[in-house]
């Protein structure tokens, strides 16, 4: 029993050793593909709410449409179909693929925001003049941002989570690293194991950084509870 | 005369909301608009400032038509000032940067200038020690007193007043119709709904009186509540009197 106990925690340090150097490329996918998202999704959301049919209605099929499809397709089609064409890495397809379809996620996530806030402020601040750019930019989104933020920050750790499915055009992430380990070694229980637990820990961690952002918003908030 | 509206329909779907409303405003002048619920009002103060927009006639404030382009609607709202029953304060920003951020981003105004000017309208509604607290801590009657202060912070030449002190305790009517008091005292073109016939009396200069989107009587102020002509503004005072 003891020995066999040593020989599984060593097999899991192997594969510990072995993983480790793949997160670098999990958070950079993740990082990368969000921080676009983020934009890409402010645009779409800002698009939906747009009185000008030109921008609301095409934002709306891209919403529906992207968010129609399975994430591993678009990866695929992205990668296997525009990427023969216009001859993209498996890195940038993969960001790529990821960004475009969390944005859609984000973009009903800042429609959701903007609509949330009253009437009387958009009305409030167009009677002082302001345009629907500066109202958007000084008194909507700085009220919807702490709106969103719980579920922004859930779509960044469901980012992290679906960075996984770019192990499946060959880039060496975390998910990779696992699959190359066990078809080496053979150890199935035990690899994905470990590789449950990096994701995890790198799941916590966010998780606590946005419940500390959200804790930290309300207290020094605007006093409204 | 500084507004000038003609034969202006407003339509909610089926629903004329303002069925041929004409009238001319001077400057100087306070005009208190009166009329059951439902009978326009708010919707009459809107068309004015441009935040409905018209289905026909014409609306034109200080020379400039309201229909024209976007930019002149924007001259126009800088000209004209609103005070709503909500407030509609800024949650997110303090009560000095309720004044300062139009003036700032609207009029490019430096920003210690704009603290200047928004300082001066902070003492003159008596708020000059809360400009650094957000409207959450203020009462309603001092988020009113702030919100009116944003609007004068443009420089407006009218002010319009919708039900401005509805949505308040009695205790603290008072002191919002005071700071409006003012107002009227140093010559502002004021047009205000308002039930409170005392204020009215007292610093109106004339009453539109509402129904059904039209208005059904007009005249000076004390003659149109001594002896009104129409059945139905007799009927309405008699219930705001009594209330
Ligand atoms: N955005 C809107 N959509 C549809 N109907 C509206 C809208 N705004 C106002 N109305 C309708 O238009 C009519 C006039 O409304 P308005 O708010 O101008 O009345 P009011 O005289 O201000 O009433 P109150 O004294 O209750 O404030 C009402 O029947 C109202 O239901
Ligand atoms: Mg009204």
């Amino acid at each position: 029993m003891g020995e066999w106990f040593i020989k599984e925690l060593k097999t899991l340090g192997e594969i510990l050793v072995f993983l480790v150097p793949a997160i670098p490329m999990t958070i950079k996918i993740t990082l990368m593909a969000f921080a676009f998202a983020l934009a890409l999704g402010l645009f779409v959301g800002l698009s939906r709410v747009s009185p000008n049919k030109i921008f609301s209605i095409p934002s709306r099929i891209y919403v529906d449409v992207i968010r129609g499809i399975p994430l591993l397709v678009q990866i695929f089609f992205i990668y296997f179909g525009l990427g023969k064409i216009l001859n993209l890495n498996q890195f940038v397809a993969g960001v790529a693929a990821v960004s475009i379809c969390y944005s859609a996620y984000l973009g009903e996530i800042v429609r959701s925001g903007i609509q949330a806030i009253h009437k009387g402020q958009f009305e409030a601040a167009f009677s002082l003049g302001m345009t629907p750019v500066q109202t958007m930019r000084h008194v909507i989104l700085p009220q919807a941002f702490p709106i969103v933020l719980p579920s922004v920050s859930n779509e960044f750790i469901a980012t992290l989570k679906d960075s996984s499915l770019v192990s499946m055009i060959g880039l060496r992430e975390l998910t990779r690293a696992g699959r190359e380990y066990y078809s080496q070694y053979f150890v199935t229980f035990e690899t994905w194991f470990v590789v449950g637990l990096i994701y995890l820990g790198m799941t916590f961690v966010l998780s606590r950084l946005a419940s500390w952002m959200e804790r930290r918003f309300r207290v020094h908030g605007w006093g409204m509870g | 005369m500084i507004i000038q509206v003609k034969d202006v329909v407003k339509r909610f779907g089926d629903l004329r909301a303002l069925d041929g409303v004409s009238c001319t405003i001077e400057a100087g002048e306070v005009v208190i608009v009166l009329g059951p619920s439902g009978s326009g009002k708010s919707t009459f103060m809107r068309c004015l400032n441009g935040l409905e927009k018209v289905d026909s006639g014409v609306v034109i404030v200080d020379g400039m038509r309201l229909d024209h382009s976007k930019s002149d609607l924007r001259r126009i709202r800088q000209t004209i000032g609103i005070v709503f029953q909500q407030f509609n304060l800024f949650p997110h920003l303090t009560a000095m940067e309720n004044l300062t951020l139009a003036q700032k981003v609207v009029l490019g105004r430096k920003p210690d200038e704009a603290r200047e000017i928004a300082l001066e309208l902070l003492k003159k509604v008596g708020l000059s020690e809360k400009q650094d607290v957000h409207p959450a801590h203020l009462s309603g009657g001092q988020q009113q007193r702030v919100a009116i202060a944003r609007s004068l912070a443009m420089k407006p030449k009218i002010m319009l007043f919708d039900e401005p002190t509805s949505a308040l305790d009695p205790e603290m009517i008072g002191e919002v119709l005071e700071v409006m008091r003012d107002l009227a005292r140093e010559g502002m073109t004021m047009v205000v709904v308002t039930h409170e016939m005392g204020f009215a009396r007292e610093v109106g200069d004339r009453i539109l009186f509402m129904d059904q989107g039209r208005i059904v009587e007009e005249g000076r102020i004390e003659e149109v509540l001594k002896n009104p002509k129409e059945e139905r503004t007799r009927e309405f005072l008699s219930k705001v009197l009594k209330g």
